[in-house]
């Protein structure tokens, strides 16, 4: 049966995985990682001296640390077994009507066009490790919305790049972010000016598509003063047969008064390794929305921060984890209270099934001198069979006393009476028991943009299928 | 590390194991024991795990090596006016067993218990004198190669408490024990074994407290809880100690079918405290309750790791932890759910509630929940808070000065808790207790 979203994602297809010939591309490092690839990659890229420097500082940060010894089994990745840069032949396209007919196809197959003439304002989407097709509608511009690619916006915008890049996390931040720094490629750079509200959210697709090929996306989002702007970020991944590592890190400047929401549906295929770090620093009466869902990959530890840095900032995070057969979804969250007044709060939803492994991982820190801070913290688990597990791992670290922070998790199976009660109304156990994992992560979905409401709950649905029995 | 060369030529050695064992004319199976401890000891490292259990308290200025295990006195000291204190009416115990410095200077029970077979005495004497009772379970529920204080209480312990009470016999009141040190720069190392036949019941209650002093004191201790089938154990451990001791324990009950156990642990005293209670429910059935309450102020630290197990389908488990903490107190909750594959039908509960009464403390809290079965209800929480303003201001409103008021907000925090306290004589000393805490606190 082909099911076909809104945005025109054949779901049949999608679900197996699918992927292009691997030999359109221009350039492809050897497997494995050392100063000569980071230079010759930095070299590739035109970038600035500094931009080197940093690269290769973080290859030796990348070289010292130790791989977590928390989290899941990440012992597993071979480093020397990863082609770390991959330049697709053509160079960026300006039109639809420019881009090479096979990325196309692959655009097709995920329906970026029709989405775009539908609901979008920009869209970035990453074909590899560049990103190679990017429109951005003119009323934006016009406003002095800058939205690039990555390496688009180091080379056009240098300065406002250098200013923040590897501020919020700096290479020492941990392993993964050291690698990142090393060895990035394509991401979005988003530029928000002052008082200016982004009224549709603004999109970026990535994919990867070469075996053994990591893919390290790097983001830089800043938001001026007073204004407003909601970055989607969907991941599709081609079914392969040996593991695939993607590693990206996300910086988020949020500034006085201003609002940024950040949405991710990941839906990587089920070999893939998902090691991301995710941050944002908020100042003054600003607000940080992270909407995380994590569906596939077969390893996830992400953990999307907010540093609150002056009183009044907000921070909300929302995360769903799905867990089938294999998978082990080690997501979280973490809310910094280093300001008085700031406010924050988490909603986990976790769901795990054949075997899967789920569930959340936070932190609440409230530093000395965060007074009048609240903190809530909800974390909801459904376990659909006794094969599978589910983990809360929360910690909170009080250091003031005028706070308020609470926690409540909870585990619990699908109710017998729910599923009765559904069946008694004629709807076969299939289906009753996706609508009630639907009406489980409801909270979560009804906040996503429309198209990727649907999009998660159509996921949820054949994730579910034969799930009884 | 553990291999540094004074672990072996202070004043700790196997030889030390081998004369203490000769002296206290122990069997040639405890010496075993002691010695497969010992080299547990010498071969296990500092800190115990590079994990997350030990990364909030540091022991690094602990000195193991300097630490003599506490020789017991030559003359019998008398019973010291703050272990009077801290057991409070001694009528309201079936049996009492008063242990200061490692010795005993008072040990009875009542007739009626004694002649329905009931055992309450020390660890050592019930080796020589129950060893059938005793051989079975030591050392099996707490073993010494788990990490290096357990290995050092298991190669020294001194000063232990057995308590055996057969099958079917029900004991209504409670049997205490307490324990003063009065020595300090020394290594006290008590031991404590529960066993009760199928159907028994039974509250032990023990009290540790020591006279202060500068030099650092350092007591490690185990407690094993071995209730039969249907049996219920309660347990309280109940701390005071100076403040230059510093305190590691593990209390950790082995519940099958059907039986029940309780833990009450209470942390008032102490420089710095870091203790594992854990109930493993092995036995369909199985039940425990978890209770905890700490009042920290100075500059305490208090680290309680708790341990749910449900390792067996329809078993029950409920934890509740309070502290309250002034000045620059701090305390940790680390407590893990961990529900086994195939333990259905499981209930598990956990709570952990701190309350900062100054600027400057601290509460890290850190519920934990693993779960690999799917048909169960768990349910774990955290909260943190203050004295709430608006609510004393209320009080005060209403005629009463700031300091009842407050400590009346006090005595409200902890009052869930201890309307789950069945000792009378236990609810007497925490009241007592929370005032001293409380006072001068504005």
């Amino acid at each position: 049966m082909a099911v076909t979203n809104p945005l025109g994602i054949d779901l049949d297809q999608y679900k197996f995985g699918f992927h292009d010939p691997e030999d359109k591309y221009a350039f492809k490092s050897r497997k494995g990682l050392d100063r000569k690839i980071v230079e010759t990659m930095s070299h590739m890229k035109s970038e600035p001296d500094w931009m080197r420097a940093l690269r290769l500082h973080s290859l030796g940060v990348f070289e010292k640390k130790p791989n977590p010894t928390w989290g899941g089994d990440v012992g597993q990745i071979d480093f020397n077994d990863i082609y770390y840069y991959v330049k697709p032949a053509e160079n960026q396209g300006k039109t639809w009507d420019e881009v090479p007919a096979d990325i196309k196809k692959t655009f097709d197959r995920l329906g970026i066009p029709e989405a775009e003439k539908k609901y979008l304002a920009g869209v970035g989407a990453q074909y590899e490790s560049e990103v190679v097709y990017h429109s951005l509608r003119e009323e934006w511009t016009k406003q002095g919305v800058i939205f690039l690619d990555m390496d688009s916006g180091l080379r056009e915008h240098p300065d406002i790049v250098k200013e923040y890049f590897g501020t919020v996390i700096p290479p020492e931040d941990n392993k993964f972010s050291a690698l990142n720094s090393a060895v990035w490629s394509g991401g979005s750079f988003v530029y928000v000016p002052e008082g200016v509200h982004v009224t549709v959210p603004l999109q970026a697709y990535f994919r990867i598509n070469t075996q053994n090929m990591g893919q390290f996306e790097r983001t830089l989002i800043i938001a001026e003063r007073g204004s407003e702007v909601h970055y989607v970020e969907g991941c599709t991944a081609p079914t392969y047969t040996s593991d695939s590592l993607h590693s990206a890190v996300v910086e988020i400047i949020v500034k006085e008064g201003a609002r940024v929401r950040y949405t991710t549906i990941q839906n990587w295929s089920k070999n893939v390794y998902n090691l991301v770090t995710k941050r944002a620093v908020a100042y003054r009466d600003a607000t940080m929305e992270w909407v995380d869902g994590n569906l596939g990959s077969k390893l996830t530890m992400k953990y999307p921060s907010v540093y609150m840095l002056e009183p009044g900032a907000k921070a909300e995070i929302l995360s769903i984890a799905f867990a089938g057969e294999g998978q082990h979804q080690d997501p979280g969250g973490k809310v910094i209270h280093a300001a008085p007044h700031t406010q924050s709060s988490v909603v986990s939803k976790s769901i795990s099934k054949s075997g899967g492994r789920a569930g959340y991982r936070g932190l609440v820190k409230v530093y000395p001198g965060a007074h009048g801070s609240k903190c809530a913290v909800r974390c909801d688990a459904l376990i659909l069979d006794d094969k599978s597990r589910s983990d809360t791992y929360p910690t909170m670290e009080i250091d003031e006393t005028d706070v308020q922070v609470t926690h409540e998790a909870t585990v619990s199976k699908v109710s017998d009476e729910q599923l009765f009660y559904l069946m008694s109304r004629g709807i076969n156990q299939d289906e009753a028991m996706s609508l009630i994992v639907r009406g489980f992560i409801e909270p979560i979905s009804r906040e996503l943009p429309m198209e990727y409401s649907v999009e998660l709950n159509r996921l949820i649905a054949m994730e579910m299928e034969g799930s009884v029995g | 590390m553990s291999s540094n060369p004074s672990t072996v030529t202070s004043a700790l050695d196997r030889d030390l194991v081998v004369r203490r064992s000769a002296a206290a004319g122990e069997p040639d199976w405890l010496r075993e024991q002691r010695l497969a401890a010992w080299d547990a000891f010498v071969r296990l490292p500092l800190p115990p795990d590079a994990g997350d259990e030990w990364r909030r308290t540091d022991l690094k200025s602990l000195d193991l090596a300097s630490l003599r295990p506490l020789d017991p006195p030559a003359q019998k000291p008398e019973a010291p006016a703050g272990l009077v204190a801290l057991v409070g009416d001694p009528a309201a115990a079936a049996g009492l067993r008063l242990v200061v410095d490692g010795a005993a200077v008072q040990s009875r029970l009542t007739p009626e218990l004694a002649k329905a077979g009931v055992v309450f005495t020390s660890l050592e004497d019930a080796v020589r004198s129950h060893p059938d009772l005793v051989r079975p379970h030591l050392g099996s529920v707490v073993r010494a190669d788990e990490n290096k204080y357990r290995a050092l209480n298991a190669a020294f312990w001194g000063g232990g408490t057995f308590l055996y009470v057969p099958a079917g016999v029900e004991v209504d009141l409670q049997l205490v024990g307490g324990t003063w040190l009065t020595a300090e720069g020394v290594a006290l190392l008590p031991r404590t074994l529960v066993v009760a036949g199928d159907r028994a019941r039974v509250t032990l209650v023990e009290v540790f407290g020591s006279s202060g002093g500068t030099a650092r004191t350092f007591a490690d201790y185990a407690v094993e809880l071995v209730p039969g089938a249907g049996a219920q154990i309660r347990y309280v451990n109940l701390e005071d100690w100076g403040p230059n001791l510093w305190e590691v324990g593990i209390v950790r009950a082995l519940v099958g079918r059907d039986a029940t156990v309780n833990t009450l642990m209470i942390g008032f005293g102490a420089g710095l405290v870091k203790t594992n209670v854990e109930s493993r429910l092995l036995g369909e059935g199985a039940t425990s309750e978890m209770l905890g309450v700490l009042f920290g102020d100075g500059a305490q630290h208090f680290d309680y790791h708790t341990l749910q197990e449900h390792a067996a389908p329809s078993t029950t488990s409920d934890l509740l932890y309070k502290g309250a903490l002034k000045d620059k107190a701090r305390s940790i909750f680390s407590g893990l759910i961990r529900a086994d594959q195939g333990a259905q039908k499981t209930n598990a509960f956990q709570l952990n509630r701190n309350l900062i009464l100054s600027e400057g403390a601290r509460a890290d809290s850190m519920p934990k929940l693993e779960i690999l079965a799917n048909d169960l209800r768990c349910t774990h929480g955290a909260s943190t808070s203050r004295l709430n303003d608006e609510q004393i201001f209320y009080l005060m409103s209403r005629g009463l000065p700031r300091e009842i008021a407050v400590r009346m907000m006090v005595d409200g925090f902890f009052g869930e808790i201890f309307d789950r306290i069945p000792v009378e004589t236990v609810r007497g000393w925490l009241s007592g207790a929370i005032e001293r805490k409380m006072a001068g606190y504005v």
